[in-house]
């Protein structure tokens, strides 16, 4: 046991930097996919003849294993496009691809379930369409898909492990190259996935009482 | 269009490689639906400490990514397991995958399982009771019937999401499509043509399936 917490602090170093670039690149992701989820909701509601295009896009992101997704950005991408021109920049594409994807699906039904007769009034106010998103669809919005949205950033934790196969110095890539260099997997392979498990135990545990506590808001 | 030609070209390869990922689909899929069952009739019982273990376990399992379980099962599992026993144990890669990922659903499975049957409303099995049917029966007759129809929307979705994980086992070296197309891309220096065909690919499979799996869906729902 000595050997293994030696191991582990010895290599503490890299391992939180790994951890460091694994939370920022799904904090990227997450934050792009949502903004794009929710470009292509409001677009989709505006202009109803582009709608065949994104249904195209959005089944796509959603119907392509994700390791696909990152080897056709990071190499296919790169030489059609000339871009992304680094792995990092590749890795957060390719993550918020996909849960663009899920995040424009969940953004449609947060907007559905706004009443239609709250954006009836807004517009018998006289307020203009950005502001009645802005202040009246957006906030009741996010209030019932808070939990989806927490659970879409927690896939996007797991799915950023697959980074460290395009060389992204993330945690997974991070415990894979000290496990070559001492030869022995054990306390490190086991540490890692400890803390995986760690951090997405916590958030899925935060999640949940968010969502009991947005829950009981909603219904007082 | 040489890109096309060279899927023909490696055809044997390719389609080798998709038959390695249903294989392994099928084994995970097997002993997720097992473990899952176990773990969710634990998680039922009536006995606090297996409730509480069941619970833990599915919490755990749900909790750990996938790629991190496939390396620490090829590659840590094989080394404890060598030093409790005393020999050299080494797994080979298909069944690491299959263990990872099997159990990696069945904690996902687990929790399907229960909703389903959680969700057989009281009364019929209190009515059951009161007609004094046994508890098997009551199982057989009464509570299965309606929450396997229940869970099956949900359950054949979770299998579509593990047949798009079985992509990942390439890591490990096990020779599915993924290592094969790498294998082809190496070869051929060729990313482009060789990763947009097996994006597209996959694609048209699991959007069949997905539209297969929506049909089924809403007609157990009607029925």
């Amino acid at each position: 046991m000595g050997f293994w917490t030696r191991t582990i602090l010895d290599n503490a170093g890299p391992l939180l930097q790994g951890l460091y670039v694994t939370l920022s690149i799904s904090l990227i992701a997450f934050v792009v996919a949502a903004i794009v989820g929710l470009s292509i909701c409001m677009i989709r509601s505006y202009f109803p003849r582009l709608r065949p295009l994104f249904a195209v896009y959005i089944a796509f992101c959603r119907n392509t294993p994700i390791f696909i997704q990152l080897l056709w950005v990071a190499y296919a991408w790169y030489e059609l496009l000339g871009w992304p021109k680094d792995v990092f920049t590749a890795a957060w594409v390719a993550l918020a691809l996909q849960s663009s994807g899920y995040l424009a699906e969940t953004f449609r039904a947060g907007i559905a379930s706004v009443p239609i007769g709250h954006i009836e009034a807004a517009h018998a106010l006289g307020i203009a369409r950005l502001t009645t998103w802005r202040r009246i669809v957006i906030p009741q919005m996010l209030l019932t898909i808070a939990p989806s949205l927490m659970n879409q950033f927690i896939v996007i934790i797991k799915c950023s492990t697959l980074v460290s196969v395009i060389a992204v110095p993330d945690l997974m890539f991070q415990a894979l190259r000290l496990t070559a260099i001492w030869g022995d997997p054990v306390p490190i392979m086991s540490f890692v996935a400890v803390v995986f498990i760690a951090v997405i135990l916590a958030l899925s545990t935060l999640s949940k009482h968010l969502s009991d506590r947005l829950h009981a808001r909603l219904q007082s | 269009m040489y890109g096309l030609a060279m899927f023909w070209e490696y055809r044997v390869i390719l389609w080798h490689g998709l038959l390695i990922n249903i294989l392994v689909f099928l084994l995970s899929s097997g002993l997720g639906l097992l473990v899952g069952l176990l773990a969710c009739t634990a998680r039922l019982s009536h006995r606090r400490p297996l409730r509480a273990s069941a619970a833990a376990y599915i919490e755990i399992i749900r909790s750990a990514p996938e790629l991190v379980l496939l390396f620490w099962i090829h590659s840590v599992v094989p080394v404890l397991l060598s030093e409790c026993l005393g020999t050299r144990l080494t797994f080979s890669p298909i069944l690491s995958a299959t263990l990872a990922l099997g159990l990696v659903s069945s904690g996902y499975f687990a929790e399907t399982f229960r909703a389903g049957i959680q969700a057989v409303p009281v009364g019929h099995v209190e009515a059951a009771h009161a007609l004094g049917m046994s508890h098997p029966t009551i199982l057989r007759r009464i509570v299965l019937p309606q929450a396997i129809r229940l869970m099956l929307p949900e359950l054949m979705s979770q299998n579509i999401g593990l047949l798009k994980t079985t992509t990942l086992v390439s890591v490990i070296t096990v020779p599915d499509i993924m290592y094969q197309v790498d294998l082809i891309v190496q070869q051929e220096m060729q990313p482009l043509p060789l990763y947009t065909g097996t994006a597209v690919a996959f694609f048209i499979l699991i959007l069949t399936l997905t539209s297969l799996v929506g049909r089924v869906s809403s007609h157990l729902r009607d029925a």
